[in-house]
C-alpha cells in the first residue's frame, strides 16, 4: 500500500522524532511530514511542516485533530514522551498519559489510517519473578516508584482500550528497550558513560540493548508498512552487566542496595522525582524482553546487544580524542 | 562481587612475570645445591601461582553468554571441580543413565533434596559427561535461591535458570534438556527426618509442560544429597532479616560459619528411570485437569519407587 497522505510525528524534537523524520525524508524525499511539538525543530526547518501544539493543554485534542484534518494525515507517530524522568511529576503525567489521551481523541475524530506509538520494555518492570524472556503478552507491572513508567503503563492501557473501539485503525505499539548508539543520549547512557559505573552489590543481571539504528528502522517500517499489534524491539543476545563493563574497560562500583537507596533518596528525588530504586532495580533484576515477534515483523536487528554497547562505548571514546 | 576489576590482575600478573625473570636470572645459572633433597622448583611454583591468580574471581570469562546467561568458559573452567565432586567427593553412582533418550528434548524430573542446588548441578554434569550427545541439561532453580544476592550471577553462569513455566518451555522448544524439581521450595526445605519422602508436586505444571511441548519425562531419584546438608531444624524469625524463607540449622552450618556451607561427603546415587512418553496425548490433554493430576501422581510414584530402590541398595550413608 503506497501512502498518499502525510505522516505526522508528535514529539518531533525528541531523539526518535527527529531521527525518524530525517530517515523518512532521506528515503522518500516526496513524503509530506508534519511535526507537532512545543518548539521549532532547528535541524528540520523547511523540510517539515511544523505546528506548535502543547499536548498538556486541555484543548489539545481539538488542536491536534485540526492539524491532522488540515494536513490530510494518514499515519501518526506518537513519540511525545519524556526522555528522562523530571522532578515535575505532575507535568510528566499530564504530558505522557493525558497527552496520549488527547492524541487518541484526535485520532478517533479524524480517522487516521495508522497509529504508531513508541513505548518501552521498561514497562514490564524489573521483578525477581520475571521469566528470562518477557513476551508481549506478559502483564506490564512496571516499577511502583518510577513515575514515567507508571504514566506510560496507563498510556498502554488507554491504547489497548482504544484498539478495541477502533478496529479500523491499525495501531502498532513498539516497545523499545534501552537504546545504545553513537548519538542517543539519556540518563541510562549517562550512567553507563562514566568510567566507574555503580552497580548493585551481589547482582549481575543480564541486560539487553537495542542499537539506535535498529530502533529507528523498526519505527520506520512500522510507519511505512502495516504492522498492527504490540512488538518488543530489542537487540539480539543478552550480556551480564559485569561482562559489559569489562568489555568497555570500565570499573564497576558495587554498592549495597539498602544503604545506597537510603543515601541517594533525597538527592535523586530532587533530580528525577523518583527514589533511586526506580533506576537501580533495573540493574538488579531481570527484565529482558523476547524480540522474536519484532524481528519477524521488522527484520533481524543489524546490531546485537554487544555490538550496540560497543558502538556506544567506542563513539564516546573517539569523541574524547577528537 | 565475583568479578575482579580489569587492571589489577594484569598488573599483578606482569609483576609476577618480572619476578619470575628475576628469579630465573639469579637461580637459573646456579646448579642445584648438592644436598640430599631436590631443590624447590621455584619456576613451577610461580607458574602455578600465576595460573591460580588468573582464575581468581572468574576474571577470565568469555564475552559471550547464551540467552539464559550460561557462560561456556566458566563451565569449562569449573569442570575439574564438578568432576571432583562427581567422582571423588560424593562418588556418585549413575544407574540407568544409559537408558536416557538419545536425541531430542527431554525433561528430567527429580526429587528435590539438599538446600543448595548441588543435585541439579550434579545431574546436569553427570548427563553432560555420560550422554553420547553431550547435552548439558539446564537445571531449574527455585526463586528464593536464584534471586539471592551473589547466588544469582554464579548459578546463571553455570547453567541454572529460574524455575518458571516460560523458561522451561523455551528450553524444551529449542530442543534443550531441563532438570525440574517439582516439589519446589517444599522439597529443599525438608528437615532430616522427612528425608526421601516426596512432597506435593506443585500443581501439575511439569506434566502439563511435557504434554504441551511433546517432551518425554524421565524420573530421576537422587539419594545422598539429603545427607550432604542434613537440616536438623529450621529457624524462621532470624531468616526474615536476610529475606530468606527460613534459616537452616545443620550439624555444621551456623556453628562453623561459612565453612559449614561445605557439603558432607555422603555417598550419592542418581538413578534414572525409564522415559515416560506423552507423545500420544494431544495438546488438549494439557487442559484436562484430572488427566494431568493422574499423570502427576504416577510420575511421583515412579520417583518414589526409584528412591526406595536406591535406598535399599545403599549399604550406609557413607557407602
Amino acid at each position: 500500500m503506497e501512502l498518499t497522505g502525510a505522516i505526522a510525528i508528535t514529539g518531533l524534537r525528541s531523539f526518535l522524532g527527529t531521527r525518524l523524520a530525517e530517515r523518512l525524508l532521506q528515503r522518500a524525499p516526496g513524503l509530506r511530514i508534519v511535526g507537532l511539538d512545543l518548539r521549532r525543530p532547528y535541524r528540520l526547518e523547511g523540510s517539515v511542516r511544523f505546528h506548535r501544539v502543547d499536548l498538556t493543554d486541555p484543548t489539545a485534542a481539538a488542536r491536534v485533530a485540526e492539524v491532522l484534518e488540515r494536513e490530510g494525515v494518514e499515519v501518526l507517530v506518537h513519540a511525545a514522551f519524556r526522555r528522562d524522568p523530571s522532578p515535575d511529576v505532575e507535568y510528566d503525567h499530564e504530558l505522557e498519559t493525558l497527552g496520549s489521551l488527547h492524541v487518541l481523541h484526535a485520532c478517533s475524530a479524524v480517522k487516521v489510517r495508522r497509529l504508531v506509538v513508541a513505548s518501552s520494555t521498561t514497562l514490564y518492570g524489573p521483578w525477581p519473578d520475571n521469566p528470562n524472556f518477557l513476551s508481549e503478552s506478559h502483564p506490564l507491572r512496571g516499577h511502583p516508584a518510577a513515575h514515567n513508567v507508571r504514566n506510560r503503563i496507563e498510556t498502554e492501557e488507554l491504547l489497548a482500550e482504544w484498539r478495541e473501539r477502533h478496529p479500523e485503525t491499525d495501531l502498532s505499539v513498539l516497545r523499545l528497550c534501552w537504546i545504545m548508539g553513537p548519538s542517543h543520549w539519556d540518563r541510562v547512557s549517562a550512567h553507563f558513560a562514566r568510567p566507574a559505573v555503580t552497580t548493585v552489590l551481589g547482582y549481575d543481571p543480564l541486560l539487553q540493548f537495542v542499537h539506535e539504528e535498529d530502533a529507528l528502522n523498526a519505527l520506520e517500517r512500522a510507519t511505512l508498512e502495516r504492522h498492527p499489534g504490540v512488538f518488543n524491539v530489542v537487540g539480539s543476545g543478552v550480556l551480564p552487566l559485569s561482562t559489559l563493563l569489562r568489555l568497555a574497560g570500565k570499573r564497576s562500583l558495587p554498592v549495597p542496595a539498602p544503604l545506597w537507596y537510603r543515601l541517594l533518596r533525597w538527592p535523586l528525588q530532587g533530580a528525577t522525582g523518583d527514589p533511586p530504586e526506580a533506576f537501580y532495580d533495573y540493574l538488579r533484576y531481570l527484565w529482558v524482553a523476547d524480540g522474536e515477534r519484532g524481528w519477524a515483523a521488522f527484520g533481524e536487528p543489524v546490531y546485537s546487544t554487544k555490538e550496540a554497547w560497543i558502538s556506544f562505548v567506542s563513539a564516546r571514546r573517539l569523541r574524547r580524542y577528537r | 562481587m565475583t568479578d575482579a576489576e580489569g587492571p589489577e590482575p594484569d598488573l599483578l600478573r606482569r609483576a609476577l612475570v618480572e619476578l619470575r625473570q628475576e628469579l630465573e636470572a639469579r637461580l637459573g645459572g646456579d646448579p642445584a645445591p648438592g644436598s640430599g633433597r631436590g631443590p624447590v622448583d621455584w619456576m613451577e611454583l610461580f607458574e602455578g601461582l600465576r595460573r591460580r591468580l588468573s582464575t581468581l574471581g572468574m576474571s577470565e570469562r568469555s564475552g559471550e553468554v547464551d540467552e539464559f546467561g550460561m557462560d561456556e568458559v566458566v563451565v569449562r573452567r569449573t569442570e575439574p571441580l564438578l568432576d571432583f565432586l562427581l567422582e571423588r567427593w560424593w562418588r556418585i553412582d549413575l544407574p540407568g543413565i544409559e537408558g536416557l533418550p538419545a536425541a531430542g528434548p527431554c525433561l528430567l524430573v527429580a526429587n528435590g533434596s539438599g538446600l543448595l542446588p548441588y543435585d541439579g548441578l550434579m545431574i546436569s554434569h553427570a548427563v553432560a559427561r555420560h550422554h553420547p550427545a553431550h547435552v548439558r541439561p539446564r537445571f531449574l532453580v527455585a526463586d528464593w535461591l536464584i534471586t539471592l544476592p551473589f547466588a544469582q550471577p554464579f548459578l546463571a553462569r553455570l547453567g541454572g535458570i529460574r524455575a518458571c513455566r516460560e523458561n522451561a518451555q523455551r528450553i524444551l522448544q529449542r530442543g534443550g534438556w531441563a532438570v525440574a524439581f517439582p516439589e519446589g521450595v517444599k522439597g529443599a526445605a525438608k528437615v532430616f527426618r522427612q528425608r526421601y519422602r516426596l512432597q506435593r508436586f506443585g500443581r501439575g505444571g511439569v506434566v502439563r509442560l511435557a504434554i504441551e511441548s511433546r517432551t518425554p519425562l524421565v524420573p530421576v531419584a537422587v539419594v545422598g544429597a539429603e545427607e550432604a546438608h542434613p537440616v536438623l531444624f529450621k529457624l524462621r524469625t532470624p531468616a526474615r532479616a536476610f529475606g530468606l524463607p527460613f534459616l537452616p540449622v545443620t550439624p555444621t552450618f551456623p556453628w562453623l560459619g561459612p565453612l559449614g556451607l561445605l557439603p558432607l561427603p555422603s555417598k550419592w546415587s542418581i538413578r534414572f528411570g525409564e522415559a515416560i512418553s506423552l507423545a500420544h496425548l494431544g495438546p488438549e490433554a494439557a487442559t484436562d485437569e484430572l488427566q494431568v493430576q493422574r499423570l502427576t501422581a504416577e510420575l511421583r510414584e515412579r520417583i518414589q519407587a526409584l528412591l526406595e530402590q536406591s535406598l535399599a541398595e545403599r549399604p550406609s550413608i557413607w557407602g
